[in-house]
C-alpha cells in the first residue's frame, strides 16, 4: 500500500467521483471507503499486482476504482442498475475491471464468467452476508482469502453489534472458513467490522 | 463437461463459442453452475481453446461481453412498467415538500410588511391565500409567489398522471387503495416486484420505518399502519379497532401486489370480496 505523508493513496488515473489527487496518486478516504478505513486502521492484507479479486457488492465503484490501481484484475458484481451505470462508466476507464451485474446470492449465475481468486471482499448490505459470502467461497484458490466488511446493522438491527459478529464468526468457523482477524472500523464506519479469513481448505 | 462463457471443456479439449458479444450473452443464458459442481477453471483454457491468444485477448473479450451484458441488463431493469410510477411519485412527494417549505417562507416575508397579518389569514387556504400576499408584494416576492402556484398547477397534472399510470400498473392495489396511495407503496416497497413478495404484516409497516425501528430497538409499542393509514377505512376506524382495519388491508394488498405483479390485470371477483372485507374488518367483534 502507498502511503504519502500519511495519506492512503492509489496509483492510477484521477477523475473517477471526484477524489482529490496527492503528488499523482489518488487519495484514499477512509470515510468513503471501508476498504481504506481497512488499512488506516492497521489492516495486513495488501493488494498485490498479480492478483484476481471477486468483488462483491461493487456499488458505484469508487472503491472498485482503487481496487483496480492495485490489483491485477477485478471482476465487481453489483445488481441494482442505479450504481451499476457509474459503475460501468468506471470499468471502462479502466482495463482491468470485469463489471458484472448479477446478484451475488445466486453465483450459478455469474459463474460461467468467472476465474479463481486471491482475494473475495465483500461489502453488501444484505442480513444473509455471511450465507452470501460461504457460498461464493469456491471462487477462492487454495491459500486465498476473504476480506468481508460486515454490514452489523443490515444484518440484525436490534441486536448488539458484538454480539453480531461474534455469530457472523461462529457462522463462517461452521462453514471451515478460519477468521484469521477481525477489526471494527470504529470511528471511520460506525457499527461495521473488517473480518480477515481464509478458505481453510489446504494450506494456508 | 464443463461450460463457460467462452466454450465447453471436456477431457477431449474444447469447443469456443463463435460469434460476437450478443450471440455470446444469449449462449450464456443457458448455462448454470452450481457452486456444489462448479469446476476451478484457468484462463488458460480457453488459450488451448484457440479462443484466445493470451490473457490480455482473454480480459478484453470478457469485458466486450461484460459490457454488453450490463448494459443490456440495466435497460432492462428500467424498462419494467413501475421504474417510472416510481420516479413520478416520489417527485409528487418532492413537489409538496418544495412548496410547502416555499410557502412558508413567502409568509415569514410578507407578515413582515403586513404587521396585520394574524393567525387567522394563515389557516386559510392557499389557494386564497397566494393571491392575497400577491397584492402589494415587491416584483420578485411577486415571482416568487407565481412560482409557487405554478408548482401547485404542476402537481394537480402529475397527480392525475400518477393514478392513470398506477390504475394500468398495479390495478389491483389502486383499486383497493386509490392510485395515489398504491403509487407511494410500490414507491416505499422500491420496485413491484419487492412488494409482492412482501408478506402483508410488513405491507402494514411500510413508510412506518421510525416507530418500527423503535419498536425494534427500545420495545416502544409497534406502529399499526405505515402508508396505508391514508386509506379512509383505516384513519376514519376508531382508534381501538384501527390496527385491526390496518391489519386486514395490508393482507388484502398483499395478494392484490401478487396479482398485479404476476397476473397484470384486475380481478374484479378478487376486489369484491376483498372490499367487503376491509368494509367489514371493523364492525363486528
Amino acid at each position: 500500500m502507498i502511503w504519502v505523508e500519511n495519506v492512503l493513496v492509489s496509483p492510477g488515473e484521477g477523475g473517477v467521483y471526484g477524489e482529490r489527487m496527492l503528488k499523482e496518486y489518488r487519495v484514499w478516504d477512509p470515510y468513503r471507503s471501508k476498504l481504506a478505513a481497512y488499512y488506516y486502521l492497521g489492516g495486513e492484507f495488501e493488494l498485490t499486482p498479480d492478483m484476481v479479486v471477486l468483488y462483491l457488492g461493487a456499488a458505484n465503484g469508487t472503491t472498485v476504482s482503487h481496487v483496480a490501481d492495485y490489483a491485477g484484475t477485478v471482476y465487481a458484481i453489483e445488481f441494482a442498475p442505479r450504481p451499476m451505470q457509474d459503475m460501468v462508466a468506471v470499468a471502462r476507464r479502466r482495463n482491468n475491471v470485469v463489471p458484472l451485474m448479477a446478484d451475488a446470492a445466486q453465483p450459478e449465475r455469474y459463474a460461467p464468467l468467472l476465474e479463481m481468486a486471491d482475494l473475495i471482499y465483500q461489502d453488501i448490505a444484505q442480513p444473509e452476508q455471511v450465507t452470501i459470502a460461504i457460498r461464493n467461497r469456491v471462487f477462492l484458490r487454495e491459500g486465498g482469502r476473504m476480506l468481508i466488511m460486515l454490514k452489523t446493522r443490515s444484518i440484525d438491527t436490534a441486536e448488539v453489534p458484538g454480539v453480531v459478529l461474534e455469530r457472523s464468526v461462529a457462522a463462517l468457523e461452521a462453514a471451515r472458513i478460519t477468521v484469521l482477524d477481525t477489526k471494527w472500523l470504529d470511528p471511520y464506519h460506525k457499527d461495521h467490522a473488517a473480518m480477515l479469513c481464509s478458505s481453510g481448505l489446504g494450506p494456508g | 463437461m464443463q461450460s463457460y462463457w467462452f466454450g465447453d471443456v471436456d477431457e477431449n479439449g474444447c469447443t469456443p463459442y463463435r460469434g460476437g458479444p450478443a450471440a455470446l450473452a444469449k449462449r450464456l443464458e443457458t448455462i448454470r453452475i452450481f457452486p456444489g459442481s462448479f469446476v476451478p477453471f484457468d484462463w488458460n483454457d480457453s488459450v488451448k481453446c484457440s479462443f484466445t491468444p493470451d490473457r490480455e485477448e482473454y480480459i478484453r473479450k470478457l469485458r466486450d461481453l461484460c459490457f454488453y451484458l450490463a448494459e443490456a441488463g440495466i435497460t432492462r431493469q428500467y424498462e419494467s412498467r413501475d421504474a417510472e410510477l416510481l420516479q413520478m411519485v416520489r417527485t409528487l412527494d418532492q413537489l409538496d415538500e418544495v412548496s410547502n417549505v416555499l410557502t412558508e417562507r413567502a409568509l415569514e416575508w410578507h407578515r413582515i410588511n403586513n404587521p396585520g397579518f394574524s393567525r387567522k389569514y394563515m389557516r386559510l387556504p392557499k389557494q386564497k391565500l397566494l393571491p392575497m400576499m400577491k397584492r402589494g408584494g415587491s416584483p420578485a416576492f411577486r415571482q416568487i409567489i407565481n412560482e409557487i402556484e405554478n408548482l401547485a398547477s404542476a402537481r394537480t397534472a402529475l397527480m392525475k398522471e400518477v393514478s392513470w399510470r398506477a390504475d394500468e400498473v398495479v390495478p389491483n392495489c389502486s383499486a383497493l387503495l386509490g392510485g395515489l396511495v398504491a403509487a407511494r407503496l410500490v414507491s416505499q416497497a422500491g420496485s413491484l416486484q419487492t412488494l409482492s413478495r412482501l408478506p402483508g404484516s410488513s405491507i402494514q409497516v411500510l413508510g412506518a420505518r421510525t416507530a418500527l425501528f423503535s419498536h425494534m430497538r427500545g420495545g416502544t409499542p409497534p406502529p399499526k399502519h405505515g402508508i396505508i393509514f391514508q386509506h379512509r377505512r383505516v384513519h376514519n376506524a376508531p382508534k381501538e379497532v384501527r390496527g385491526k382495519v390496518a391489519r386486514v388491508l395490508a393482507a388484502k394488498l398483499a395478494i392484490a401486489a401478487r396479482l398485479d405483479q404476476y397476473r397484470q390485470e384486475l380481478a374484479p371477483e378478487f376486489i369484491e370480496t376483498a372490499q367487503a372485507m376491509i368494509d367489514n374488518a371493523g364492525c363486528a367483534t
